[in-house]
């Protein structure tokens, strides 16, 4: 199955991590990058995904105001956040924005390929560390 | 020969992308990961790679505790160290800790390639706040960098910087004496040491201490917004 994928973090180096886990499956492309929520707003535009991956902590515009935006802006969109951020609030707030799952980036070499796909077939993803938290919807 | 690099950090998504980095660079080899302090100064030992790369905030040991460690083991290690702040006090403890190489972890992509070139021709590889930073110092006969400065507290021994950073991460003293295989006594010794050295009476104070004096690194949340929208459904 194909799926296109954005890929949203502040950090380069996070990104090419991202990057090399996520294209290692076949039929998956990363079709863009973007570095703050204002970019990634702007590439969704253009690129039109079928999955963003977004982190939560950036500059100009955070991850949790650019889902709420895209939930708007383009609905078919499922947005996945992988975040530092350890917390049961956190992630129901990316919940409540909009998101279609999270994951903890310590552990996005193990959860991040089963997100995706769970989230390109609109399914809810959520795990944080040592807790599995699916049906939290 | 190919230039060996260990990697450490506790996020292997930031160690496949550094690693991704470094091995498109032909002659370089990275020989190993860790994902905290301590599993880098074991790894260390055993692949004596030609340069280290570690993360600041890493579990179980920082890596500043790690680069102290490792250059107390062999001097003639090389050591980068990886952060997310360029604070004065942070550059001050790296510089201190003898960390050859000091790269922003958001330039990192930019940067370590550079400092891994530096390293491998004996030179060193700092931010420009750092250079910045030592040249005030150099021409303020090193008083500028400490002027503005908070009172020093009293210093800890490395010993007692683990077992704070234990601590602090949630630890009890008898889970921090299984990690670092000693008596729960002797880590509640440590532990009473430290307070006393402090001046500090609960847990929260040590946690406070630990995350101004860079033992543990955290993110903070965005703050929500003022006029919250609605939930929407995915």
């Amino acid at each position: 199955m194909t799926i296109r994928i954005l890929l949203v973090d502040d950090h380069p180096i996070v990104r090419q991590g991202l990057k090399t886990l996520l294209e290692g499956r076949s039929g998956w492309e990363v079709v863009g990058e973007a570095s703050d929520g204002v970019e990634a707003v702007e590439k969704a535009k253009n690129l039109n995904p079928d999955v963003m991956v977004l982190d939560v902590t950036m500059p100009r515009m955070n991850g949790l105001e650019a889902c709420r935006v895209l939930r708007r802006q383009a609905p078919q969109l499922e947005i996945l956040f992988v975040t530092q951020h350890d917390s049961p609030q956190m992630m129901r707030e990316a919940m409540d924005a909009g998101a279609r799952g999270y994951v903890v980036k310590s552990n996005a070499a193990r959860d991040l390929l089963a997100a995706v796909e769970a989230v390109s077939q609109h399914r809810v993803f959520t795990a944080l560390n040592g807790r599995d938290a699916a049906g939290l919807r | 020969m190919k230039l060996r690099i260990l990697l450490a950090d506790d996020h292997e998504i930031v160690r496949r992308g550094l690693r991704a980095l470094l091995e498109k660079r032909e002659g370089w080899e990275v020989c190993g990961e860790a994902s905290d302090g301590r599993e880098a100064v074991e790894k260390a030992l055993q692949l004596k790679p030609d340069v280290v790369i570690v993360d600041i905030g890493m579990p179980n040991l920082n890596g500043l505790d790690t680069t102290r460690q490792l250059l107390q083991h062999d001097p003639h290690f090389k050591v980068i160290v990886l952060t997310i702040t360029d604070s004065d006090q942070v550059i001050r403890e790296a510089l201190d800790a003898g960390a050859r190489g000091f790269v922003l972890k958001s330039d990192a992509a930019r940067d370590l390639v550079s400092a891994v070139e530096a390293l491998q021709n004996k030179r060193m590889f700092f931010t420009p706040r750092v250079n910045d930073l030592v040249l005030a110092g150099f021409l303020e006969k090193g008083h500028a960098v400490s002027r503005n400065e908070a009172p020093k507290l009293p210093t800890l021994t490395a010993r007692e910087r683990e077992i704070t950073q234990l601590l602090a991460e949630g630890n009890s003293s008898k889970e921090v004496a299984c990690l670092l295989n000693l008596s729960t006594k002797t880590v509640e010794t440590h532990r009473s040491n430290i307070m006393r050295k402090l001046s500090f009476h609960s847990i929260r104070d040590l946690v406070v201490y630990a995350i101004k004096n860079n033992l543990i690194q955290i993110e903070i949340p965005p703050q929500p917004p003022k006029t919250p929208t609605g939930p929407t459904a995915a």
